[in-house]
């Protein structure tokens, strides 16, 4: 288990990290959320020993982690990079090495990895003739080689098509069921909710929500309510209390409600307005989820209301230099 | 894994990278062939110095002249003989060059008798001479060679002298600045490759530093080795000119103190380079170095050959930068203490230490920033 314990980092003015806390299990695939600028990055990097933390601590398997540690680590940074002129299977021999493989036994591993992402018949080609997908995959080998018990990845998912999206999550999975301790960054809250079992969200460095989705969603209050009365314009629900309306779109109505909410009690109402087309009750999406834990966290800011999106697009583009979410922070 | 384990992989990957590189094989052949190009062409110019005349002074006996055919002949030696009728005369041929050296030996054999040269005498002469000599005196007591008497007693070894320490100094500049600004691009390229943050994820930044620095000065010193080696081979297959006596011990100290000065200056370009993020800002960020030592080599060029032994030499000899260029050259010129050599190879090493200590301090502080160049003391402050 990856124990992380009260991590802080400033860089600067900046608080980086303020006192975040979480852990991340083995077996488990672990999505680590949270806005640009919340944490991520520099969090992973303490893992890898790339940023010291002015306080906290990093274990894994109760124990500090040291340099010999980390070796059993794999890590993909946000900001790819291998050297270009490196022909792919020596690159992939030389990492291996470097986390304690001999050299014998990283060229095994190698000659698996490339047999594995269909890439053994580049082996000798040097990277930067590979294609950008091509290239990620080496990236992808590049922290599997050594078999590392951890697996860090920093959006491991951005810029991949849906063929690559597709391998990197069976790849992803498959490492998990091994038993390894499966933790990545992604942006994209709908592929996290249908890959991981399990998120952590953070925001100005601090842990905001973390656990199983599902018990997330269960533990949530949210539920949303989606109900189309042919013909009514939403107007039927004038009278009707104990919900808020997030989406309006002609005869369909997107609710948010309180989990002791009463559904007969609507669904009455809705039918002595019209013909019901569609009734809805559902839990909480996790990008609504992630929504609610960020900006509870923000008391100082204004709660995001999800419709205030295009007004501050419309903000943004009368002022074209400034996006206002920027200059707020 | 152990930390020298991690060096050497770093060092290791420098090699086989670069070494395999069209840049490297093309650099090396083609200084090769420069080399080769400057021993040849002049000597062909000159003509091949094919045969060796030697004038046999007044009464040196009849025998020894056979002698010296045969065991001319035995050694691949093509000796000319002629005969002058005094010392005198064979001085003044010796001075106008129309002979090489001149042989007096006493008509009984009962000394081994005087080789006459104006400066020197080419070493395979010597032998075929002294051999004669031995062979035609005969017996136990005649293994003495004859004495070798010089006119103009050799300035011509200083001379030599300071041409090995002047190409040897030029050699170790050019040396340290190309493969140097290797260290300095390859630290930029790993950074603006970002494959710098997968690399330190298992390796200590001070690490791969030394692991570069060691790779790209072994094959830095491989170079310098070929290039020395082949300079010494060709000049004596020519036969251009002597050795001097002191070549091995000029070459040792060259070398010694090309692996210092690269070792100084190339871990000074890695943590500088550090500082760039892109190559365009890497001559930049590495010109205070670059600036240092020029006016060092200069200053060793012209004030220390002038005066070896002058106030700025001495001082220049104890300042880290500048003792790599100096000290060889005033060995070379034999104007230097032993102490103070000692002294100076203290320093140094005590200086690259501190250098290693501080830039891979800074290394590490700086190579996982991007965005601009990076400020020596918020590098310094970055790192733990």
């Amino acid at each position: 288990m990856l124990q992380i314990t009260e991590l802080s980092k400033r860089y600067g003015s900046v608080r980086a990290l303020d006192g975040a806390t979480f852990s991340a299990r083995r077996g488990r695939l672990v999505g680590f959320l949270g806005p640009n600028g919340a944490g991520k990055t520099t969090t992973m990097r303490c893992v890898f020993g790339l940023a010291t933390p002015d306080s906290g601590e990093v274990r894994w398997e109760g124990r500090l982690i040291d340099p010999r540690v980390r070796l059993r680590f794999g890590y993909m940074p946000e900001q790819r990079g291998l050297y270009p002129r490196m022909r792919v299977a020596e690159q992939l021999s030389y990492f291996a090495q470097h986390h304690g493989l001999s050299r014998a036994e990283s060229r095994t591993r190698t000659g698996e990895w490339l047999e594995r992402f269909g890439l053994a018949d580049r082996a000798k080609a040097k990277l930067e003739s590979l294609s950008h997908g091509n290239q990620q995959r080496v990236q992808l080998a590049t922290a599997l080689v050594h078999d590392p018990e951890l697996l860090v990845l920093d959006e491991p998912f951005s810029g991949l098509d849906p063929i690559g999206i597709a391998t990197m999550a069976a790849v992803l999975r498959e490492r998990a069921q091994a038993g390894v301790g499966v933790v990545f960054s992604s942006h994209q809250l709908d592929l996290v909710e249908e890959v991981c079992e399990d998120v952590v969200i953070i925001s100005r460095g601090q842990v905001v929500a973390e656990g199983a989705i599902d018990e997330l969603k269960a533990r949530s209050g949210r539920r949303h309510l989606e109900v189309e009365v042919a013909g009514t314009g939403g107007r039927w629900l004038e009278g009707v209390a104990d919900h808020t309306v997030l989406e309006r779109a002609g005869d369909r109505v997107k609710l948010l409600v309180g989990e002791a909410v009463n559904l007969d009690g609507l669904l009455a109402a809705a039918r002595a307005a019209g013909d019901v087309r569609r009734f809805s009750y559902e839990p909480p999406k996790l990008s609504e989820l992630f929504m609610d834990a960020v900006t509870a966290a923000q008391p100082s800011a204004q709660p995001v209301e999800h419709r205030a999106a295009p007004t501050a697009a419309a903000a943004g583009a009368r002022d074209a230099d400034a996006d206002p979410a920027e200059v707020s922070r | 894994m152990s930390r020298w384990r991690a060096i050497r992989l770093v060092a290791g990957r420098e090699i086989v990278e670069r070494g395999r590189s069209r840049g490297y094989v093309l650099s090396l052949a083609f200084t090769v062939i420069l080399m080769l190009v400057g021993f040849i062409v002049p000597a062909l110019l000159v003509g091949p110095v094919t045969e060796t005349r030697l004038a046999l002074v007044a009464d040196t006996p009849t025998a020894l002249e056979e002698q010296l055919a045969t065991t001319a002949d035995v050694l691949g030696e093509d000796l000319v003989l002629s005969r002058v009728p005094d010392r005198q005369a064979a001085e003044a041929e010796l001075q106008d060059g129309s002979i090489d050296a001149a042989l007096s030996v006493p008509p009984d054999l009962s000394s081994p008798g005087e080789i006459i040269v104006l400066e020197d005498i080419p070493g395979p002469l010597q032998a075929v001479i002294s051999q004669a000599v031995i062979a035609a005196r005969a017996g136990p007591a005649a293994s003495e060679p004859p004495l070798l008497v010089a006119l103009a007693p050799p300035s011509a070894e200083d001379a030599t002298q300071l041409i090995f320490a002047n190409a040897g100094i030029i050699l170790m500049f050019i040396g340290i600045f190309s493969y140097g600004s290797w260290v300095l691009t390859g630290v930029v390229e790993e950074k603006q490759s970002r494959v710098v943050e997968v690399i330190l994820s298992t390796v200590r930044p001070r690490d791969l530093l030394m692991g570069k620095v060691l790779g790209i000065g072994l094959l830095a010193l491989a170079q310098l080795v070929i290039l020395v080696a082949v300079g010494i081979g060709v000049s004596q297959l020519l036969g251009r000119f002597a050795l001097p006596a002191t070549t091995v011990g000029a070459v040792v100290q060259l070398i010694t103190w090309f692996i210092l000065g690269f070792a100084f200056y190339a871990t000074a370009m890695g943590f500088l380079g550090a500082l760039a993020s892109r190559p365009e800002e890497a001559s930049i960020a590495s010109m205070p170095l670059t600036l240092t030592a020029t006016t060092a080599y200069i200053l060793s060029i012209v004030v220390v050959t002038g005066e070896p032994d002058g106030v700025l030499a001495r001082v220049m000899t104890f300042f880290p930068p500048a003792a790599p260029m100096v000290v060889p050259l005033r060995t070379a010129l034999g104007a230097i203490e032993p102490w103070e050599i000692v002294l100076s190879i203290a320093l140094m090493i005590v200086a690259i230490w501190f250098l290693f200590s501080v830039g891979a301090r800074v290394y590490s502080g700086a190579v996982l920033q991007t965005g601009g160049r990076i400020r020596l003391r918020d590098a310094w402050r970055a790192s733990r």
